[in-house]
């Protein structure tokens, strides 16, 4: 039983394979015991041709004994010619190699087959018999032996040739023996195996056939089934259970399939019956509902009446009435909302109300300061070109004050070597006056001479006029001469007086230029020392003013980029302008438009005019927003408390300032506040 | 008695010369020679305006200071000073002068006497005075001079 639940099991696929394999298998049994077959036979074969091969060759041995024994016998016979013949020594030598290559062949059949040969003896005699035959033999021969020496060694040679001979013969029987023998066990074994392999054909013929037989019948039984149910369920016989859905193979999921196709067709049959039911009950619903809807419809028209009108008067501009009778329960909601956006935008309208009169008022003196700053603009451009003028000015001054202090540099330096020029001199002059005094000095010692020789005169001419005298009467021309003489003594005498006097002025004159050269020469040392000073502060004005240069250039650019600034500040205040004053007609626009619309409090005339209207309740107001912080333009309103904020201090008046200061000393401090509160008004 | 000679003749020959301020002659007949100034060999227990020897030619004659002995101040002597070798009583006498001013010939007329009122023995040194146009000279009486010099000497 569990061997058929297990054939059961099993796929067509497998089942396929089974009967092939069993097939298969007997044909291979058969391939196999023919092969056996063949490789006995060929064993048999083999045997029998290895025999055969070791019997010609045990033939070759026994050709070659003889031959070798019957060429001795010649040798022996022809011993008068007391010489062997070339041709026999040769024929002896192959005859021997013949020999000698069979005794292993010889010996190794022997003992396979267990054969009563000595093969040590054997191989002996075989050795003994070629050295008697080649080396004893042609010895004699050519050593012309006696006939007694040949016939010794010709039995020797019989003795040995006849033992090679027995054994010989002994193997050859036992080689024919061998090969009748493999020869019959080779015809035996073939006619076996034919018995044997016409068996297995048989056998593995029933086997295979009976599996082909068994699997074709289960799938067939399985088709089979499975289209008897298909046929039913397709004439609509649901109410049934299809055989074959527990096998595993393909045929049960055939059945498998099979069964969910008759599930469904039964649930879908279920189905079409369950709606047919639920339409009728449906159709006697809706018949109950129309009524009711009719009811509800003529409800929702008044509310919607209602509704309208109150719109209509919204879309009027009238804001002030709201629905006062509640609506259906579903509607309520509508006109909840209805009330709460007619709220809503009153407050609103009232809040735009204000602001716009606020913003009409703002954009007002919105305007006023822009025309206040377009002309402020203007004002500051022009003074922007004033200062620009100004600048090329002062440049066009720097300019000439540099070249001015560089020339005065390069006077003040041929000053300074004029000065040192001058020192030269002086010094050279106060050489000079020194000369002179030396000259002087000089002058006076020949006038002292001079003075001495008038006074050794003046006495020689006394003591001529004494000798005169003394003379008397005859002395009396000399004395006259020598009164001359003392008298030009005298006159001698005074004008080297005179000129002592003018030498000793001209001394002192000189010494006083001595003096004043040498105060000369300090005053220009002095000149000199301030000279490079002055040198100094020159070169330092030339690069203060090569720095101004530079520092009025970029003053220059910045007062071109003020400029450019300056004209786009006019253009956008003048735009600003503009829209300055768009802003105001807008907003007189806006309140016109403000005005279309009746608030909550210019309502009360028209209150009550339509049932279920009310006024917008006055305690519901929308609660107003922070008040909107309102600039001031203007610098009268200034802030309540401006010692709080710091007025900004602009840097052009700083600058101004710092200038005025410079050059005038710290003593205005007054004048710059009261600019900075001017810079305010910006 | 020369003085007696030169007052009979018609003219005088003097030779002026200062003292400090003043100006007094001598007559040249007394003078030998008129030299410069040389230093002096000063001489022991001499009165003060004797102020020593010297060497004139091998022969050693004293000097006498002109000015110390008419009892005025020392001559503070110099280059320009000169000493007049005058022979007194046959004796060489050098007198140092501040200044030998002139050698004049004068008329005997023109030599008037010293005034009486002044004593005797300070009257003796003056032979008397020449009136000049601009100054006025004493004539000195070299005897005089001398004389009380030599016996205090003596």
């Amino acid at each position: 039983m569990a061997e058929m639940k297990n054939i059961r099991g099993l796929s067509v696929k497998q089942r396929l394979w089974m009967s092939g394999l069993a097939a298969f298998a007997g044909i291979a049994t058969m391939i196999g015991v023919g092969w056996y077959e063949g490789a006995s036979i060929s064993a048999a074969l083999t045997a029998s041709t290895r025999i055969d091969a070791i019997d010609k060759k045990v033939t070759d041995f026994r050709v070659a004994d003889v031959d070798l024994v019957l060429t001795a016998m010649d040798i022996i016979v022809d011993r008068g010619e007391k010489a062997v013949s070339p041709e026999r020594t040769q024929r002896m030598e192959a005859d021997i190699a013949v020999l000698k290559k069979g005794i292993d062949a010889v010996t190794a059949f022997a003992s396979e087959h267990k054969l009563p040969i000595d093969p040590v003896k054997f191989k002996a005699d075989v050795e003994q018999l070629a050295s008697l035959i080649h080396d004893k033999l042609p010895a004699l021969v050519t050593s012309g032996a006696s006939d007694a020496d040949f016939d010794a060694i010709d039995n020797q040679i019989d003795k040995m040739g006849d033992a090679i001979e027995e054994v010989i013969t002994k193997v050859s029987v036992a080689t024919n023996d061998s090969q009748n023998a493999e020869v019959s066990v080779a015809d035996s074994k073939a006619s076996q195996f034919v018995i044997v392999q016409i068996l297995i054909g048989l056998v593995a013929a029933l086997l295979a056939g009976g599996m082909i037989a068994l699997q074709a019948r289960n799938v067939i039984n399985g088709i089979r089934d499975i289209r008897d149910s298909l046929n039913r369920i397709t004439h609509g016989d649901h109410a049934f259970a299809i055989a074959g859905t527990t096998r595993s193979d393909e045929i049960g999921e055939i059945a498998r399939s099979a069964e969910f196709l008759r599930q469904a067709m039964a649930e879908k049959e279920n189905a079409e019956a369950a709606a047919e039911e639920a339409r009728r009950s449906r159709d006697s619903e809706r018949a109950a509902n129309e009524n009711d809807r009719r009811r509800e419809e003529a409800e929702i028209r008044q509310c919607v009446d209602i509704l309208a009108g109150g719109l209509a008067r919204l879309a009027e501009g009238d804001l002030s009435l709201e629905i006062r009778d509640p609506f259906r329960a579903d509607l309520e909601r509508l006109r909840q909302d209805y009330n709460s956006a007619v709220q809503r935008l009153n407050g609103v309208m009232g809040l735009i109300s204000n602001q716009s009169s606020s913003i009409h008022a703002n954009s007002f003196q919105m305007r006023t300061a822009a025309d206040d700053l377009a002309k402020r603009t203007e004002q500051q451009a022009a003074a922007l070109e004033q200062t620009s003028s100004s600048l090329e000015e002062i440049t066009v001054t720097v300019r000439t004050a540099t070249n001015r202090a560089e020339e005065a540099g390069r006077m003040v330096e041929s000053t300074k070597a004029n000065a040192e020029r001058s020192t030269h001199v002086v010094g050279e002059a106060m050489d000079a006056m020194g000369r002179i005094e030396s000259a002087s000095r000089e002058i006076g010692n020949i006038i002292n001479v001079i003075d001495e020789i008038a006074f050794q005169t003046n006495l020689l001419a006394l003591n001529a006029g004494v000798e005169a005298a003394r003379a008397g009467e005859a002395g009396k021309g000399f004395a006259v001469v020598a009164q001359e003489v003392r008298e030009l003594a005298n006159r001698a005498a005074g004008a080297a007086k005179d000129i002592k006097h003018l030498v000793a002025r001209s001394g002192d004159e000189v010494k006083t230029g001595v003096e004043l050269v040498a105060a000369t020469g300090n005053a220009l040392r002095d000149i000199g020392a301030d000279v490079v000073a002055i040198n100094e502060h020159m070169i330092s004005i030339v690069q203060a003013a090569r720095e101004q240069n530079t520092g009025l250039a970029e003053i220059n650019s910045a007062i071109g980029r003020m400029d450019h600034v300056t004209q786009q500040n006019a253009a956008m205040v003048e735009e600003t302008n503009a829209a300055c004053h768009t802003l105001n007609e807008d907003t007189t626009k806006l309140e016109a438009v403000i005005a279309q619309f009746r608030l909550k409090e210019s309502a009360s005339n028209s209150a009550g005019m339509m049932p279920g209207y009310v006024n917008v309740h006055p305690a519901t107001p929308i609660p107003p927003r922070a008040p909107v912080v309102t600039r001031t333009f203007a610098p009268s309103v200034a802030p309540a408390n401006p010692g709080v904020q710091k007025p900004r201090v602009s840097p052009a008046q700083t600058l101004m300032g710092k200038l005025e200061n410079a050059f005038t000393g710290n003593r205005k401090p007054a004048k710059s506040s009261t600019s900075t509160d001017q810079w305010e008004e910006f | 008695m020369s003085n007696a000679i030169k007052q009979s003749g018609a003219y005088l020959e003097i030779v002026s010369f200062h003292l400090g301020d003043q100006e007094f002659c001598i007559d040249i007949m007394a003078i030998r020679e008129i030299r410069g100034w040389a230093p002096v060999t000063p001489m022991p227990h001499t009165p003060s305006y004797v102020l020593g020897l010297i060497n004139l030619r091998g022969a050693v004659i004293p000097v006498i200071d002109m000015a110390c002995r008419l009892g005025m101040n020392m001559t503070e002597p110099s280059e320009r000073s000169a000493i007049i070798v005058t022979d007194i009583k046959g004796k060489l006498v050098g007198l140092l002068v501040e200044q030998v001013s002139d050698m004049m010939t004068i008329k005997s007329e023109d030599l008037q006497p010293a005034p009486e009122i002044i004593p005797e023995a300070q009257r003796s040194f003056c032979r008397g005075i020449v009136a000049l146009e601009k100054s006025m000279v004493c004539f000195l009486n070299l005897d005089t001079v001398i004389s009380d010099d030599m016996a205090q000497a003596a």
